[in-house]
């Protein structure tokens, strides 16, 4: 099976590269991998992320993402690739002014689908993360749990190839964190699509096969 | 009450900077009407030892505009007054030859003095009368107004704009989440931005619908019954319907440079 990610000396770094924070790294992922990748506090799980969704380009080598080298990616590209992700994060990002079903579709606003298809898919959508009820409601009038529910649904309404996501579950109780989990292993085992979870623990409830990449002093190894 | 408060603090800054506009053209239409006034209603007096055609004139200064030959025969029948007739031609043939001279434009005082000098370097010409003093306060009144005009626009219009850049980082503060968020999913400038160019541009339309309301008011309205001479003599001046497009190009250029500006500034998602 074909790499999605494929990176290749790769070393990230702030400061304008006088601060490595990942060195020499060397990595492929396939379509349809889950891989946990897992570190220390400030190990360089996160910065890794924002290099594979493009936010921080690669100072050496090469970080290739859906075909696209990164390094060298325009920045049109570069919005183009994030149309075909899904991205969760830790603090859930979803705009606080929009209802729940317009954060939930905002990727196939960006996409262009008519407002017919984004009523559709929301309805859809919010059914599949159990919370149809809320589809007017505000981000701000939902707990934690529900909020990154809704962060789930918004990356997986146009069933994208990867998915990235930064403590998923950081901080929400065991219920939400399991119902969280639940979604992923659904969108990876179902549409077969790709899934990097950056994490501080692999959950102990999670069933299906799995990659694990630890980042520590600067290089990512595969744990096997 | 906040929703209007925010786009108050964007209308009435770019309102200030579109009456500056707006104030900028109609001066210098007025003060073109004023000029052209100051300019007709000035002669400068040559005197010449024999006749001296218009284009003679005009080749020794180009500011030179028109002459008109000043009648003798009235000016001898004035101080010839009880003397007989040939005594009186013999006056009227010693007399110079007059002539009240008009020039293209209302020059400065330092021109004047050298079309004076260009004319006295003729040695047809025996003098050159400016009446420079009464020229000269016409003239540096007429330039003060318009200096103190021009500055009070400037002044208004950098105040107007702190304003802005303001209202800007306001926009930067309610926006930038949103199109954070927007840039993260892959939405294109235009995209990112539409909420903002769509909430800016209404503001534009309608600081310049009040500022031409404004004028219109001021025009057919205020300025016919102000009783104030140089406002109803310049009545079509105040606002021209062209100033429309002129007001309203100013406030969208506006609007861009101040959307792209916090649409950049707030590019590059931060976690």
């Amino acid at each position: 099976m074909s790499n999605v990610i494929s990176a290749s000396h790769l070393t990230l770094a702030y400061d304008r590269g006088n601060k490595e924070i990942i060195k020499d790294a060397n990595f492929n992922i396939k379509k349809g991998d889950f891989v946990f990748i897992t570190g220390p506090s400030g190990s360089g799980k996160s910065t890794l992320l924002k290099a594979l969704y493009g936010q921080i380009k690669p100072s050496e080598g090469n970080l290739v993402v859906g075909g696209l080298d990164l390094a060298s990616a325009r920045q049109s590209k570069l919005q183009d690739l994030r149309t075909h992700m899904g991205i969760i994060f830790q603090d859930y990002k979803l705009v606080n002014e929009w209802t729940v079903a317009k954060n939930v579709v905002l990727p196939l606003m960006i996409a262009g689908y008519s407002m017919d298809v984004q009523h559709t898919q929301a309805q859809r959508l919010l059914k599949h993360v159990k919370l149809s009820e809320h589809a007017d409601r505000y981000p701000m009038e939902l707990s934690g749990g529900e909020q990154q529910r809704v962060g789930v649904a918004r990356a997986l309404s146009k069933n994208p190839v990867v998915i990235l996501a930064d403590e998923p579950t950081g901080n929400l109780d065991e219920y939400s964190s399991n119902v969280i989990w639940d979604l992923m292993e659904n969108a990876c085992q179902q549409l077969e699509t790709t899934v990097l979870v950056v994490t501080h623990k692999i959950p102990s409830i999670f069933s299906l096969p799995y990659r694990h990449f630890i980042i520590e002093s600067k290089g990512v190894y595969e744990v096997h | 009450m906040k929703f209007i408060k925010n786009h108050l603090m964007f209308i009435l800054p770019l309102m200030a900077i579109l009456l500056g506009i707006e104030f900028f053209l109609v001066f210098d239409r007025t003060t073109d009407s004023y000029e052209k006034g100051l300019k007709e209603g000035y002669s400068m007096l040559v005197v010449a030892k024999k006749t001296m055609a218009l284009e003679e004139l005009k080749q020794l200064n180009a500011h030179i505009d028109s002459s008109e030959n000043i009648k003798r025969e009235s000016i001898v029948a004035q101080i010839a007054k009880g003397v007989n007739k040939s005594s009186a031609e013999e006056i009227l043939q010693a007399l110079p030859h007059f002539y009240s001279v008009r020039l293209d434009s209302y020059v400065s005082t330092s021109d004047l003095e050298k079309i004076k000098k260009d004319l006295e370097k003729d040695k047809n010409i025996r003098s050159v009368e400016t009446f420079g003093s009464s020229y000269s306060s016409s003239y540096r009144l007429f330039s003060f107004i318009k200096f103190t005009l021009r500055i009070f626009i400037v002044f208004m219009g950098v105040i107007s704009l702190f304003l802005i850049i303001k209202q800007m980082e306001i926009w930067k503060y309610a926006h930038k989440e949103r199109m954070q968020i927007m840039e993260i999913f892959g939405a294109p400038l235009m995209l990112r931005s539409g909420v903002l160019f769509k909430v800016a541009l209404l503001d534009a339309l309608i600081a310049t619908m009040v500022t031409g309301a404004l004028f219109l008011y001021l025009k057919f309205r205020w300025a016919g019954q102000s009783g104030i001479d140089i406002m109803m003599q310049n009545q079509d001046a105040l606002f021209k319907i062209t100033d429309i497009a002129i007001l309203l190009a100013a406030a969208v250029t506006i609007v861009v440079f101040a959307v792209y500006m916090v649409v950049f500034s707030s590019a590059g998602a931060q976690e």
